[in-house]
């Protein structure tokens, strides 16, 4: 399927999960037949069940859904990180995930490097990441920390620093998970601002959150996902209220 | 390479964190097989005089340098996914420079090693030969057979746990049957053995071809660069095929 820059595909995307204990699957039960058949244990969860959803390139969605409901599933899969066992799923142009702040930092390695070493991740080249540089550690306002290993940094240290390489890469889809609760209000409220700056842009933004201001605020359109299936899809004052009467919460009351 | 910046970054950062924080850091890629080195000299060249080899240290050396960087990056490769699995999960990038920078970081080291016992063992036995010429391409061959093994057994090691252990167990018979201390002609008269010591094992035709120039400064003979060539290319082929094949689910089984 062809995906114009910004544009974002589901397509009946199902994808299960096998939940038993020893992840690993052993040679001994391949060899007795039975390697990854989940023969004994509890059955696959299914994550998500014939899925399907478009967005076009420049729409803002905001997803939501109890725990387990196949939200983070959705973002991982559309990040290119776990594929479906059935269906279709992509996304047009350059897409930025931020599933986790600061993943794959070196803990010994200062903050400088780690800019280089997580913007090579992201897939930039040496001279695009030395470019944004200034940028990134003035966005960070980690001073002089920024010559520091990681290892020293507090968690809200951390995650500015991981919230500002990401800002700065140019996405035509930006895949976010959750991450933005960390870091205090004043950093939250600069996350948002840069977030609504790459929006201005032309990005396509997904959001996971459990945080309905935050996804009223920044999302037009909301998903409500229920047990792996869409449940409801609409406009984001709809789709909360829907939300909410779901999960049992008075409407106008962040759960 | 379009991920060649990418490729440096995990090399440094394989560099840094695996003796960080102690004394002597980066020295222990050197010291490690140095001590190992000691250890295997004192059996086989004073306790065990197995072999009637002139300048044994030496033809110790040469073999054990070659079996060091092909062990230590299939070991180091097989856990290397699971050790990287919170990058794995998270981010998307080409999952094969991680065991691919576990083995590059190896092959400094080797290089490294390999200059010291070379450069003792040339001056020493005077054999600067132009076969020197010829070492290029047999270390090109062994980094393509060691690389493509270690993506076999680090794609592998991540869906069956079972392999790093098998894997660490099978490599000390595979040591004392691979021609390090020996050479298969000074131990067997039976051309069957011979045979199978020369050419069954793989890495046999590789210890025999570094050490031959570099030990007995002579061109290794044809059959042992056709074989090292072609087992350097079957193996980095079958390493590609079967991690490209196997990748797909390491975000869920690491």
């Amino acid at each position: 399927m062809k995906l114009a820059p910004g544009e974002i595909a589901l397509q009946e995307a199902s994808r299960a999960f096998s939940v038993r204990a020893d992840r690993g699957r052993t040679l001994k039960g391949l060899l007795l037949g039975r390697g990854g058949s989940a023969a004994d244990g509890p059955a696959p969860v299914q994550a998500l069940r014939n899925v399907t959803l478009r967005v076009s390139p420049g729409e803002t969605v905001g997803i939501v859904g109890r725990n387990g409901a196949g939200k983070s599933s959705t973002l991982r899969v559309l990040a290119g990180i776990i594929p479906l066992n059935s269906g279709f799923a992509g996304c047009g142009g350059q897409v930025v995930s931020l599933l986790e702040l600061g993943a794959g930092f070196g803990r010994d390695f200062t903050g400088r490097e780690n800019i280089l070493l997580n913007g090579a991740l992201h897939g930039l080249d040496k001279p695009a990441i030395e470019a944004r540089m200034d940028a990134i550690l003035e966005f960070s306002e980690l001073g002089r920390f920024i010559d520091v290993p990681v290892r020293t940094y507090s968690s809200g240290m951390f995650v500015r620093l991981g919230f500002a390489i990401a800002a700065h890469l140019e996405a035509d889809v930006l895949l976010i998970d959750e991450v933005l609760a960390v870091g205090d209000e004043a950093f939250q409220r600069k996350c948002e601002a840069q977030i609504a700056r790459q929006i201005d842009g032309g990005a396509t933004l997904v959001l996971v959150s459990h945080d309905a201001a935050l996804i009223e605020r920044t999302c037009a359109r909301v998903v409500v996902l229920d047990d792996g299936r869409v449940a409801c899809d609409a406009p984001a004052a709809e789709a909360l209220g829907f939300y909410h009467r779901l999960m049992g919460t008075p409407e106008g009351v962040s759960a | 390479m379009a991920h060649r910046f990418l490729f440096e970054q995990l090399v440094r950062r394989e560099l840094r964190q695996k003796y960080q924080g102690s004394v002597l850091g980066l020295a222990y890629y050197i010291v490690n097989p140095l001590v190992l080195m000691g250890a295997y000299y004192l059996m086989f060249g004073v306790v065990f005089k197995v072999a009637p080899q002139e300048d044994f240290p030496l033809f110790l050396m040469v073999g054990l340098v070659v079996w060091i960087f092909f062990s230590q990056s299939l070991l180091g490769a097989a856990s290397s996914l699971l050790d990287q699995g919170g990058l794995i999960r998270k981010a998307r990038f080409p999952r094969w420079t991680i065991p691919a920078s576990v083995v590059c970081v190896h092959a400094v080291t080797f290089a490294v090693l390999l200059t010291l016992t070379a450069a003792v063992t040339i001056a020493v036995r005077g054999t600067l030969d132009p076969a020197l010429l010829l070492l290029p391409l047999v270390l090109a061959a062994l980094f393509a057979f060691a690389l493509g093994l270690a993506l076999v057994v680090a794609v592998l090691h991540a869906y069956f746990r079972d392999v790093a252990p098998i894997l660490s167990a099978a490599l000390l018979p595979w040591f004392f049957l691979s021609p390090i201390f020996f050479t298969p002609r000074s131990i067997t008269d039976q051309a069957a053995a011979r045979f199978a010591l020369e050419w069954l094992n793989p890495v046999a035709p590789f210890i025999e071809g570094v050490r031959s120039i570099v030990y007995s400064g002579a061109a290794p003979s044809p059959a042992v660069l056709a074989y090292v060539i072609a087992a350097g290319v079957l193996a980095l082929v079958l390493g590609r095929f079967v991690f490209e094949r196997m990748q797909g689910e390491l975000a869920v089984v690491v």
